[in-house]
């Protein structure tokens, strides 16, 4: 059965937009792209600026295990989806061609698990995490569940980006704000749906700009200075672009003290 | 034919053989693809006498994205960047076909959104033609008019002639037919224009500079050092060649006031 690209975009943007942010949303997307792709267990790991890569989010107990497996023995396609900020696709692991991870590619078949695809998720043009897909059979992925996957792993930004940003409200407390204050006058810009944020909405030159600006304005990386951004635009109910366009404009001036930060008007 | 007109036609004509052979040289050197994109759009705005030209290529969710403008105003590439919804670039990539409209009233009709953007900036009429590499459609290049009406076949001629030359910059390896390694050359491309768009924010915010300013200093600066735009463009977001470096290059080479 294929399922159409728009078809597997709602139903992974409903799964991330009905839990909770950070680890929830992450779980919820894991388990939409079992239910989608026709595999056996699905992880989040996530690594940060080039420091230890672990497990954030799982479909299951299984596949949390799996993917932990590779930072335990500190090899594994998501490492090198990571490292290489490509995807890496292993039909068969145990393949007679396959030697790329041998401590890793056992405990696999030991779990019972014989194919494993790897996908970077990327934030400002940097790698933060892979998201990896588990099947207990061999075999490769479909061109549509590829095309999925790619698209999971930019819903899996989200998740990942909640996780860099202190002080992201959780859901119900953002429905009930409406910070105005720097809300830009721009032509193009429709308000937000109520309690509604599309981390596709990341991906614009403005936001790159901004991102520019925040990083040396607040002195971080880039991932988190787009985690900043989009934690201003979720706390004041603005869209990214929104928020983006107020910080280039020099209507708006984020504060480097994280402990300002997420409430309403600042 | 008038003295006059000859006389542009000769010049205009020289302004081609430029080009191309600027482009062409570049192609033989190490290049840097968004830096020859650039001056690719340039060219076209310039030898097509169109207002702008920018140029978007597609993902692999075949979403558009901005990759090199004539301008580098932020609104101005807001205009391209709009069209990931809607717009004649998208219908372009979409079908494959070149998509022309000649004046507002047609543009109104056919992209309301769009077309409301263009309008605020003076734009008139546009151009989309197909970026295309064999079977594989990669994007599409808008060429915006403050005059209405459509450009003549010599002048669409010469338009996708220089869009070849795009396409072949971008998908630089000649093995390269599948279409996951085009994908990977595409990626390439895009990933520069996030960390060339970030290195601009870092050159804006520091010397208090508008976004245009900032590409020029940064861009002087790749040139005159010999460095390719997306290195230094990188060294710039990764903080390992300090900002204030560029901007006295800018203020020696006259770009910035001193």
């Amino acid at each position: 059965m294929t399922v159409s690209l728009e078809a597997m975009r709602s139903e992974l943007s409903a799964a991330v937009g009905s839990a909770e942010p950070g680890l929830a949303a992450a779980n919820k997307l894991c388990a939409a792209c079992v239910g989608l792709f026709g595999v056996d267990g699905a992880a989040v790991s996530t690594v940060y600026e080039g420091a230890a890569q672990w497990t954030f989010g799982s479909s299951s107990e299984s596949s949390r295990r799996l993917d932990e497996y590779q930072f335990t023995f500190g090899e594994g396609p998501c490492i090198d989806a990571v490292t290489s900020g490509r995807a890496v696709l292993v039909p068969d692991i145990d393949a007679p061609h396959e030697r790329r991870w041998p401590v890793f590619a056992e405990a696999m078949l030991d779990d019972g698990f014989r194919s494993v695809f790897a996908l970077p998720i990327v934030v400002a043009a940097r790698c933060v995490g892979a998201l990896d897909l588990f099947r207990a059979d061999p075999g490769p992925l479909r061109d549509d569940e590829f095309a999925g996957a790619v698209l999971a792993a930019e819903f899996a930004e989200g998740p990942l980006l909640d996780l860099l940003a202190p002080g992201v409200l959780d859901r119900n407390d953002r429905r009930h704000l409406n910070g105005r204050d720097d809300r830009s006058s721009d032509e193009f810009q429709e308000p937000l749906d109520q309690g509604r944020f599309d981390d596709m909405d990341l991906k614009r030159v403005e936001i790159y700009q901004a991102t520019g600006m925040l990083i040396h304005q607040l002195d971080v990386d880039p991932a988190q200075a787009v985690a900043r951004l989009r934690a201003h635009a979720m706390a004041t109910n603005q869209s990214a672009s929104q928020v983006a366009f107020a910080i280039i404009e020099r209507r708006l001036v984020l504060e480097r003290d994280d402990r300002n930060f997420g409430g309403s008007g600042t | 034919m008038g003295p006059d007109e000859k006389d542009l036609g000769q010049q205009r004509e020289q302004g081609v053989i430029k080009a191309f052979v600027h482009l062409s040289n570049e192609l033989v050197d190490d290049y840097d693809i968004i830096d020859t994109l650039t001056t690719l759009t340039a060219s076209c705005a310039e030898l097509l006498d169109v207002a702008s030209a920018g140029l978007l290529l597609a993902d692999e969710s075949s979403v558009l994205h901005l990759v090199a403008s004539s301008s580098e105003r932020t609104r101005e590439l807001e205009l391209l960047q709009l069209q990931r919804e809607e717009g004649p670039c998208l219908d372009c990539y979409r079908s494959g076909e070149i998509v022309v409209s000649a004046g507002l009233p047609d543009m109104k009709k056919r992209w309301p959104v769009f077309s409301r953007s263009a309008e605020i900036r003076g734009f008139e009429s546009v151009h989309a033609l197909p970026m295309r590499l064999r079977e594989h459609a990669l994007g599409a290049i808008g060429l915006f008019s403050e005059g209405v009406g459509h450009l003549g076949a010599a002048d669409l001629a010469l338009a996708q002639a220089l869009v070849h030359v795009a396409c072949v910059a971008i998908v630089n390896n000649k093995t390269a037919s599948d279409r996951a390694t085009i994908n990977i050359q595409l990626q390439h491309a895009l990933n520069s224009r996030v960390v060339l768009e970030q290195a601009k924010g870092v050159i804006a915010a520091s010397g208090e500079l508008e976004m245009d300013v900032a590409f020029a200093v940064l861009r002087r600066y790749a040139r005159d050092h010999g460095l390719r735009l997306s290195e230094v463009a990188a060294e710039v977001v990764g903080r390992g060649l300090p900002v204030d470096v560029l901007l006295r290059h800018g203020r020696s080479a006259a770009i910035l006031p001193s």
